[in-house]
């Protein structure tokens, strides 16, 4: 391995980045650009909920249910309708996310201890959402339940409302949320863009940057010269490499200042894991590259290669855990799902070398793996 | 050949190919070629795209593996990648396409610095090295210029240092001169043979220009894969042995079908008819043609060495005698000269175009009249197609107007386009239709209702000799094909003005002549007015009328001959000067009063205008400095020197009639 | 030749039958295009199986583990209320500093803390504290699992509430309950595949609308055949008519085999409205992005680019179309950004026609505003188109 050649291969390569405008806003301009339309299109924190009731009891304990949901924050309370004909219509048109319809003897019913029937009508059309609107919905009437009861039983059994409590909650579950207390979702969103990301535009960038030479053949300065394979390989993954390190500082920045995500863990392991877990992902570029001819070929095999392997199969959304069979494998043999639990563990466990380490002799073994893999693919001598 | 070239021819060759054969998936690009390049030599490779050049040369480089056959590159057996990588080290390899291999963003010197330390070469010869390249370029005041800015010409030599910066034995240049203009090209081959001879290094350069035989050693024809002949470039043409007549007549459209029955190559050059008479002396060929035309006045008739490209037909013709026919439908009635004037078809006037501050294209001006081809010549960049692109509606001109049949571009309307015909460069067909495919495209482009498309098509087929191809992708066609199926989409409406941009660039001499033939009649019968841009200086003669053109502006504008006329008036006749040690005789010329002594191969070309007295007194100064003299003689004006003399007039700042 | 026809019956003849051809023309390219015409049948097809299996929120199989210091009966009971499908046991802990353990390695996303006195809690009908550490790392899911534990818990208390309200002196038959009857409307399975196979197909119609006229006229601008069509009597809008049919025809085939042959036979999602509707407005959502595919191929010089200016255009317009955050749920300066994104409005008219068998009473506000978009972006195509060669 000669240095000399390796830095001025890499030296060229930088340079080029730097002045070739297109190729410099894709490099630096890209991640920020996806970290900041991810972080706002997929962070679910689910707020202002349009919803409207309807209610057939007008009485005041009916009013006092459809307090609970108007005054939570997650809802938005666009007024009350007149019928579940007029409900119909603006979820339909989806004016709407949610009704609730109160019977119409829901007062009388709970007064003689009964139970009375209230219809929650959710817009299912979005199914994740959904699920958290339900949880919402079921958190306030467990309350509002609570309540009635309480409030029935005090009367009824003539025991004071701390007693009647015990009563109703035999047990009672403290939830603690840990790692994220607030439950915020772009807490968790965030660090797993910078997954995202570096799963996304390293490979591209590298992969481009290789099958360019080829289209222009300015490769063939490199197969005509006394350059070694190795030392090619490892002169165009330097400045890629360099370009995702700096991408990689830019979205911890934004991820932290710009979105608030706390950063918990150690800087110096979650820098190793990034270094490690970008030379991973860059090689899988260089990969693509010498497999293909065109630039067209190379865009649209990262990019579904990437996509793919970073939505579906990293944990991002769904827990790898939760994956099936086939699925189960495929996310393992991608470095995504182990960065995933590395930007997990950084941004929001506080836990590093101790506990990741096996995530680290990962990315290790994988970049050395695709990089001997692309040393023995690598022809100076090609048959084309 | 110089007693050093002679030495050196004695040992072992450095570069020997046996029996080599190339295939991709199932083509064969290189079908059993055997060659040896000596040291010291300029060793060419001429032949059209496909020929085959680039796959030996890249195997030369060891950058491509081959399937069959023996390459020994000093005395190393390119057998594995191994092997390639030991010869590569005192190799230098520019690879096709003008620049393409340099990196637009990085500056002159930028570009050289990464090729050495690439090639890890020490700084301090670096420096040395490079201060020399660049003086002998003339790039040394250009050197922190980003390489995109560089015209055609000088990212060619800006190729050339960096191969050259390792100071390789052996370099292997693939085409480039391609797309240069004239003048670079003569300085390129002059900083090329400086180089090698005090370096002593040898080259193996391939070229797609027949005229350029004469800049090499030694040269091998290739076509289709194989070579066609191969040897010193005098020898090749005496291999053929025969004379070329060039005549003027009456009639010339029944004239070239009379001629075509006596001889097997008869082309029409502008007003000029060329004829190779094989196996003839003068005298018997110039009887024999007196014989053919008969009743047919002859206006004029002499006699020249035939060129490169007739031997090179001839040769292919010993192998296939149908090789290079002209179908039967080329031959014209004699009643079609029909081509009247009637007024200006193209007209340019004042037309310039400004990319921002670069100005493409300068106050250029002329008119094509109705049965007129048209020539614009000029390299890359010289302007060619952006006038081409104002003239045809595509590029509004900055200012100026330009005018099809008395209607400006400007404002065309689709009457106007229905009456122009148009090949973009490359021929800009849909490569991924088939032959079908692309006529009946452009058949319902243009309106044409389904009897007219069947017609057109079976006359595209049979025009453009495409029967049997019809359901060929058009990618997959040769390039001569392609060129046809180009010029038959184009013709499918019949237009009256007709554009080409480059229409020949890459297609084989037989190609090239049978689609001028296709141009002849078209004017000639059809009275369609033809403007065509080429950069092959020797396909200008095929044009009634060319402009030079020269970074953006007209140097010159007249018929070939005509131009020729002037400049053997303005400057003198062409003399070829035949003496060793070739270029200290050059240094000497030019520094005695020839300043555009040119150096071909092993000769020197000069214009002198009293031939005979400079013949005498170069005789005696050559001699004088202890320069052996072997021939001096005059030789034809080539296009080449016509453009040379005027650009080099225009850059001394001389006026021009 | 003939003299050109002039009169408008043969001019729009002329005109049309000029159109008709270079759509042809476009679609055998990109049958021919192999990397293209591979990745166009990629989205259509093995893109959405592989988009149903994926993304979900749903909670499955959440492994929990358990620190039972109680051993009772009664505890058992609750720990083993925690079942498939939402949740399952993975084991028990023995310490505080195990549990954060395996919470860090994500071996647990839920610790169940029942305390020594539990049983004997419920017994004195005291309060029994059952702490609950859940690992939010993830938030959605973490929020999910803090709901289906709770619902779990009021479910084992509910024998354990009337018992004490007996032993209290009351009837425990006799106790409001308020009944919420939860009903999800249009997918009340809250099928995930549903929502990602229409997602998935909505991005792809997007990314397909966009990329495939801007691979088409880069193409011809790469090779010069657009000039060759500048000299011809075509007009630009002609040109640009001819990509965006065409396109729009492949489009709507892809569209056709998702549904009918992938959506419908593997994963059920229903299409409750009127599919000659549906397939009318997919076509004008493709006209709505045509544009944006021309404005693409103005920006770039090759085929490598134009894919990447594609994917600037196609993230932002994906990821602000309310598919997976509800526009509501959005910081008030981009909402009314989102209005911007063609594929808000054509999410509109999917999932209505779709899932909720929406006419074109009930969507033509979206209709309305995709038109309206459409039209503005194919101006600003064609006046760019025209420009890059003035």
């Amino acid at each position: 391995m000669n240095l000399a050649r390796v830095l001025a291969l890499a030296q060229r390569e930088w340079r080029e980045i730097l002045r070739d405008r297109i190729y410099f806003l894709l490099a630096f301009l890209l991640p920020v650009m996806l970290m900041l339309v991810f972080g706002y299109g997929m962070s679910q924190d689910i707020e202002n909920i349009a919803f409207a009731v309807v209610d057939e009891d007008h009485t005041p304990l009916s009013r006092d249910y459809a307090h609970h949901f108007i005054e939570s924050r997650y809802f938005s309370f666009k007024g009350y309708l007149p019928d579940a004909d007029a409900a119909d219509r603006l979820l339909a048109q989806r004016k709407l996310r949610l009704v609730i319809v109160i019977g119409p003897r829901f007062a009388e019913q709970l007064r003689a201890g009964r139970a009375a029937q209230v219809q929650t009508l959710i817009d299912g059309t979005f199914a994740t959402s959904t699920r958290t609107i339900q949880a919402y919905v079921e958190a306030i009437n467990l309350a509002a339940n609570t309540s009635v009861r309480s409030g029935y039983l005090a009367r009824r059994l003539g025991l004071p409302p701390e007693r009647v409590a015990d009563l109703l909650h035999p047990v009672v579950l403290e939830v603690r949320y840990l790692y994220n207390q607030e439950v915020r979702s772009i807490w968790s969103v965030a660090p797993g863009l910078i997954m995202l990301i570096l799963m996304l535009v390293p490979p591209l960038l590298m992969a481009l940057s290789v099958v360019r030479e080829k289209e222009t053949g300015a490769i063939y300065n490199v197969y005509s010269s006394t350059i070694t394979r190795a030392e090619f390989l490892v002169g165009k993954l330097l400045p890629s490499v360099t370009i995702s390190c700096i991408n990689a500082v830019i979205l911890w920045l934004l991820a932290t200042l710009y979105f608030g995500t706390p950063f918990k863990g150690s800087l110096a392991f979650f820098g190793v894991a990034t270094l490690l877990y970008i030379l991973c992902t860059t090689a899988l570029g260089l990969l693509i590259s010498l497999l293909v001819r065109t630039q067209q070929a190379a865009m649209i095999i990262s990019l579904v290669m990437s996509i793919i392997v970073s939505i579906q199969f990293s944990g991002l959304i769904t827990p790898v855990s939760a994956l099936s069979g086939g699925n189960y494998a495929i996310a393992h043999a991608f470095p995504a799902m182990y960065y995933n639990e590395v930007v997990k563990g950084a941004f929001l466990k506080a836990i590093g070398f101790e506990a990741l380490w096996p995530q680290l002799l990962v990315f290790a073994l994988y970049a050395l793996a695709v990089f001997m893999l692309c040393y023995l693919l690598f022809r100076k001598r090609t048959r084309t | 050949m110089g007693q050093a070239a002679l030495v050196a021819a004695a040992e072992a060759p450095l570069l020997r190919v046996a029996g080599f054969v190339k295939r991709y998936g199932r083509r064969s690009a290189v079908k059993e070629v055997s060659l040896e390049v000596r040291r010291g030599e300029i060793y060419g490779l001429i032949g059209p795209d496909g020929a085959g050049k680039s796959s030996l040369m890249k195997a030369v480089a060891g950058v491509l593996s081959f399937d069959a056959g023996r390459l020994e590159v000093f005395g190393i057996q390119l057998d594995s990648e191994a092997a390639a990588e030991r010869v590569k080290g005192r190799l230098g390899f520019m690879p096709q396409g003008l620049g393409l291999n340099l990196y637009p963003e990085l500056s002159i010197e930028e570009n050289i610095d990464f090729f050495a330390r690439l090639r890890l070469v020490p700084a301090a010869e670096l420096a040395q090295r490079k201060e020399r390249l660049l003086a002998i370029t003339r790039l040394a005041r250009f050197r922190s210029r980003a390489m995109k800015h560089l015209s055609g010409g000088m990212k060619q030599k800006l190729a050339l240092v960096c191969t050259l910066i390792h100071e390789p034995e052996l370099i292997v240049l693939d085409e480039p001169t391609t797309g240069v203009d004239p003048v670079s090209r003569r300085d390129f081959w002059l900083i090329l043979s400086e180089i090698l001879h005090e370096r002593g290094a040898t080259a193996l350069v391939s070229t797609a220009y027949m005229d350029e035989a004469s800049r090499f050693h030694r040269l091998a024809l290739m076509l289709d894969g194989r070579i066609l002949a191969a040897g010193r470039p005098q020898d090749l043409r005496r291999r053929v042995p025969g004379v070329a007549v060039q005549l003027r007549a009456e009639h010339q459209a029944e004239a070239l079908a009379r001629l075509r029955s006596v001889f097997a190559q008869v082309q029409a050059l502008g007003a000029w008819i060329h004829v190779f008479a094989q196996d003839r002396d003068a005298t018997a060929a110039e009887r024999e043609i007196r014989a053919a035309l008969a009743d047919i006045a002859l206006h004029e008739m002499f006699s020249t060495e035939p060129e490169l490209e007739d031997v090179f037909i001839a040769s292919l013709r010993q192998q296939d005698p149908h090789a290079g026919a002209m179908s039967a439908a080329v031959q014209a009635p004699l009643a079609a000269m029909a081509a009247a004037a009637d007024g200006n078809a193209i007209a340019a006037r004042g037309l310039t175009r400004d990319f921002g501050e670069f100005r493409a294209v300068d106050r250029v001006s002329f008119n094509v009249s109705r049965g007129e081809i048209f020539g614009l010549l000029g390299a890359n960049g010289a302007g060619k197609t952006t006038c081409i692109k104002m003239l045809t509606g595509i590029l509004p001109p900055s200012a100026g107007e330009g005018s099809v049949g008395g209607i400006d571009m400007r404002h065309a309307g689709r009457a106007i386009k229905q009456r122009i015909g148009y090949v973009s460069q490359a021929f800009s067909l849909y490569t991924d239709l088939t032959v079908v495919e692309n006529v009946r495209l452009f058949a319902g482009i243009y309106g044409l209702t389904r009897r007219e498309a069947g017609e057109r098509l079976a006359w595209t087929l049979d025009n453009g000799g495409l029967a049997g191809y019809e359901n060929e992708t058009a990618g997959s066609l040769p390039m001569g094909l392609r060129q046809r199926l180009a010029l038959g989409c184009a013709l499918v409406h019949r237009p009256q003005v007709l554009f080409l941009d480059e229409p020949t660039s890459g297609v084989d001499p037989v190609g090239r002549r049978q689609f001028w033939e296709i141009l002849f009649r078209l004017s000639r019968i059809d009275g369609v007015a033809i403007l065509v841009t080429t950069h092959y200086m020797s396909e200008a003669e095929h044009c009634d009328r060319l402009a030079l053109m020269y970074a953006g502006g007209i140097v010159a504008d007249a018929a070939p001959a005509e131009l020729k006329r002037r400049v053997t008036e303005e400057a003198g006749s062409l003399l070829e000067i035949s003496a060793s040690p070739v270029l200290q005789a050059l240094a000497l010329l030019r520094s005695a009063g020839y300043p555009d002594a040119a150096l071909f191969g092993e000769h020197i070309h000069l214009l002198a205008r009293d031939p005979d007295t400079a013949g005498t007194q170069l005789r005696q100064m050559l001699a004088g400095a202890g320069i052996a003299v072997a021939h001096i003689g005059r030789r034809p004006l080539s296009m080449e020197d016509v453009f040379v003399h005027y650009v080099t007039l225009l850059e001394r700042g001389g006026t021009l009639q | 030749m003939k003299r050109p026809a002039t009169d408008f019956p043969s001019l729009a003849r002329i005109w049309l039958q000029q159109i008709a051809v270079l759509s042809l023309k476009e679609i055998r390219q990109l049958l021919r295009d192999r990397a293209l015409f591979i990745y166009t049948v990629y989205i259509f097809t093995a893109n959405i199986i592989i988009a149903a299996g994926g993304a979900s929120n749903e909670l499955r199989d959440s492994p929990v583990r358990v620190h039972d210091a109680d051993r009772s009966v009664a505890s058992r009971d609750l720990i083993y209320s925690f079942q498939p499908p939402r949740f399952r046991l993975a084991g028990e802990v023995d310490s505080a500093a195990e549990a954060l353990r395996l919470l860090d390695r994500g071996e647990a996303r839920m610790i169940l803390d029942i305390p020594p006195d539990f049983a004997e809690s419920l017994r004195r009908q005291r309060p029994a504290h059952v702490q609950a550490l859940i690992d939010t790392s993830q938030a959605n899911t973490g929020y999910l699992a803090s709901s289906y534990a709770a619902r779990i818990v009021a479910r084992f208390s509910e024998a354990q509430v009337q018992r004490n309200i007996i032993r209290a002196g009351g009837d425990p038959r006799n106790l409001p309950t308020i009944r919420n009857e939860v009903r999800v409307w249009y997918n009340p399975d809250l099928n995930d595949k549903w929502f990602n196979t229409i997602s998935e197909l909505l991005t792809m119609v997007t990314v397909a609308c966009i990329l495939l006229p801007a691979a088409a006229m880069i193409r011809e601008k790469e090779r010069g055949t657009l000039e060759q069509l500048l000299v011809s009597p075509l007009t630009p809008l002609q040109i640009m008519l001819s990509k965006l049919l065409s396109m729009m025809l492949v489009m709507l085939c892809g569209t056709t085999v998702a549904i009918f042959g992938i959506m419908q036979p593997l994963y059920h999602v229903p299409f409750v409205g009127s599919v000659p509707l549906f397939f009318l407005l997919a076509a004008l959502y493709a006209f709505t992005n045509a544009g944006l595919g021309l404005v693409a191929a103005t920006f770039a010089r090759n085929s490598a680019q134009v894919g990447l200016v594609v994917l600037l255009m196609v993230m932002p317009i994906v990821m602000l179309s309310g598919t997976w955050t509800p526009m509501e749920s959005m910081p008030a300066w981009l909402r009314s950004l989102m209005y911007l994104s063609p594929l808000r409005h054509f999410i509109e008219v999917a999932y209505g026609i779709l899932l909720r068998g929406a006419g074109i009473g009930l969507l033509w506000e979206s209709v309305a505003a995709m038109a309206a978009i459409g039209i503005a972006l194919f101006a600003l195509g064609l006046a760019r188109f025209r420009r890059q060669f003035a």
